[in-house]
């Protein structure tokens, strides 16, 4: 008894300290903060709008898939915003977010039909498709790889840009850059993604691309250990800076700014369900600014992907988002 | 001095994990303070989080469902003298047989789809596990290698069917949902959360389990071949039959504890179903003694610091305190030799 009494008052304070300020709950997905890739970057986005507005911060990370529910639940009943995160919490909100009408949803990856939630999608493929044309300009193997999560939409669109870059290279300058493409079948085992990672390269790649949450961390140590000669590219933040000089560029989504206009879009009352597609023209995705590899890449290369940023930012090229359209993608004749 | 002794030894099983339970609470709520949160808050949290709402009381049973199951197929295991490594494994195969047959059914009526689905899942996890039964009896491959390997395949046959021939539409790695007969009712329902009536099943099968293992002539040799496979063959029984049996009941409760997933809580086989529950099995079995009511009541425990840390979150204290009551508890009930060195100086300096 005296215990319930001690946790009463602990919600007490938790809920007292709260006031009038817009209490904004994160529930995370499997990855969990320390992925410093898609959740950190949600989380960012959610501190940096507590700084910005008169907003407090809170975070959920989830053990396993089951407690999606449980934390979407909890979360909507102590927050006026639940920002959730990953495309394999779409059926669980689908659940929660009609149960708490007064409650604002901001879900990114997914789209989720209900009055109260304000889905964020990006156009992956978009960033992918850059790193893909750097990736097969680069390699000296002539294999580029790719290490995916799950294959769900978020990630199929990251592989299909991917490749689709390599082959836009293949067909403009006359080489036949390969892609060998493996799932980890997660996305919170880093072990996994290393051990993929090394077998790509020893099927004679040299540069791999990981689109795998917490997993493509596994993806950036096997590039270390394997030395010179070896890149990574990470996947939705700068990940540049985990292993410098190892990392060659990193495919950005930027989800903090989607989180930060989702909580700005509930302080200043402009909220409304729906969904908002950020891409590379809304600069919602796109390249890291290679602070570490940038003097290794050459000119003529870099010129190349301007050029090819200007293209799909004015639409005369569009990059293939699913197998379908992967399959009958034609790629356009660009000159440089 | 030497009825107290005996006393002490009978309660063996009850005492080392409780003081492991409480001296890791003690030892978590000390890094609590280290880190500057208050421990009586956060326990306060996870106890309303595990037993404070309804709700929480669904998604505490809910979650220690599979984890009974994983316990006791680990646990049957350890009596046998089998370390099965290979629960995750098992309870995917299990999961997934057990969803191609659900979702078949929906012509059947429920008395018959519920107990076919629940057979057809046990049924794939212990053919999974005999595998390794027979490889050791047969190759004298040791099981904990082999099961762990198979994890592997089963974890990448799962991925493979349901990113390709037994996908539902829409590019997500999930099945289709099993037919409307073959899941189990659920019995309360608040909010998004459902409590299924699976949890009767792992009861039921905790007391399968004890009569397997105390009543039968089974559970006899399964044990003699455990404690000493010699002695037991001298004795007139089959080493290799018992292991491979022994191997195939820990998978079928394995396989039953994914096909419990499947039945009441997803309906469809979901990409990564299996999650770690077949290694929590491992930590059950070791704080429940390898007792099937033991590892009944460690379930429970686990279970309920898990839906309790939900709620802690919220209260401010990261997840990560529940992993290190969950290490110290297994380091302690693993080192059980030092809790009794305590209980003997601490009975010894009461008596001085």
């Amino acid at each position: 008894m005296k215990k319930y009494i001690v946790a009463f008052l602990g919600l007490v304070l938790v809920l007292g300290t709260m006031g009038a300020a817009i209490s904004v709950f994160f529930v995370t997905d499997t990855g969990g903060l320390g992925d410093k890739s898609f959740n950190d970057s949600a989380w960012a986005g959610v501190e940096m709008a507590a700084k910005k507005y008169n907003v407090t911060a809170n975070v959920i990370q989830s053990y396993e898939q089951a407690d999606y529910i449980p934390n979407l639940t909890a979360a909507a009943q102590v927050s006026d915003v639940v920002v959730a995160v990953g495309f394999m919490m779409q059926d669980a909100l689908a659940k929660v977010a009609p149960q708490f009408p007064n409650t604002k949803f901001i879900f990114i990856d997914g789209v989720v039909k209900s009055p109260n939630v304000e889905n964020f999608l990006f156009t992956e493929q978009e960033g992918a498709f850059l790193v893909g044309y750097l990736a097969a300009g680069m390699t000296k193997t002539g294999k580029v790889g790719f290490v995916g999560g799950i294959p769900i939409p978020p990630v199929l669109r990251y592989q299909y840009g991917y490749e689709s870059g390599v082959e836009t290279y293949n067909v403009l300058n006359g080489t036949n850059v390969q892609v060998l493409s493996g799932y980890v079948g997660s996305f919170d085992d880093p072990a996994s993604g290393k051990s993929m990672t090394n077998s790509q390269f020893s099927e004679g790649s040299d540069i791999v691309f990981a689109a795998a949450g917490l997993s493509g961390l596994g993806t950036i140590e096997a590039a270390k250990d394997a030395g010179k000669g070896h890149f990574a590219i990470g996947v939705d933040q700068d990940q540049d800076y985990l292993a410098p000089g190892y990392v060659l560029t990193s495919a950005m989504k930027r989800v903090n700014i989607a989180v930060f206009d989702g909580i700005k879009s509930v302080v200043e009352g402009t909220f409304k369900g729906g969904t908002i597609t950020l891409s590379l023209k809304d600069n919602g995705v796109g390249m890291s600014p290679m602070t570490y590899t940038k003097q290794l890449v050459p000119k003529t290369l870099l010129h190349q992907i301007d050029v090819l940023k200007k293209a799909i930012i004015d639409g005369s090229l569009v990059v293939p988002n699913t197998k379908e359209k992967f399959q009958a993608f034609q790629v356009p004749q660009i000159q440089f | 001095m030497v009825s107290r002794l005996k006393k002490f030894y009978m309660n063996d099983k009850i005492i080392v994990p409780v003081i492991a339970v409480v001296v890791s609470l003690f030892i978590a709520a000390i890094v609590m303070l280290l880190i500057g949160k208050n421990p009586f808050i956060a326990y306060g949290a996870l106890i309303y989080g595990a037993f404070g709402t309804e709700g929480a009381l669904i998604n505490n049973i809910m979650k220690a469902t599979p984890l009974i199951l994983t316990g006791l197929a680990v646990g049957f295991g350890f009596r046998a003298g089998l370390f099965n490594i290979g629960a995750n494994g098992q309870l995917i195969i299990g999961a997934l047989l057990a969803t191609y047959v659900g979702a078949h059914m929906s012509t059947f009526p429920f008395y018959l789809s519920i107990p076919l689905t629940l057979a057809v899942g046990m049924v794939g996890g212990a053919l999974w596990a005999a595998i390794a039964g027979w490889l050791k009896v047969a190759r004298g491959a040791h099981e904990v290698i082999t099961t762990i390997m198979l994890n592997y395949v089963a974890v990448f046959i799962a991925n493979f069917v349901v990113n390709g021939p037994f996908q539902a539409p829409g590019g997500v790695p999930k099945s289709p949902e099993i037919a409307y007969s073959a899941r189990f009712p659920d019995l309360l329902t608040t909010g998004a959360t459902w409590l299924s009536a699976g949890i009767f099943v792992a009861l039921a099968a905790v007391a399968v389990v004890y009569v397997i293992i105390e009543k039968t002539k089974t559970g006899y040799e399964v044990k003699a071949v455990g404690l000493n496979p010699y002695a037991a063959e001298y004795g007139g029984i089959s080493i290799s039959k018992n292991t491979i049996l022994a191997m195939a009941i820990s998978g079928a409760l394995a396989g039953l504890a994914g096909t419990m997933q499947v039945m009441g809580v997803y309906y469809r086989y979901l990409g990564s179903l299996g999650g770690g529950m077949g290694f929590d099995g491992i930590t059950i079995a070791l704080i429940g003694q390898n007792d099937p009511i033991g590892i009944a009541f460690a379930a429970f425990l686990i279970s309920s610091i898990r839906t309790g840390s939900n709620q802690m979150q919220i209260a401010g204290v990261s997840k990560n305190i529940v992993i290190i009551i969950q290490g110290i508890i297994i380091f302690l009930v693993a080192a059980n030799r030092l809790v009794k060195s305590l209980m003997f100086w601490k009975k010894g300096a009461e008596e001085a």
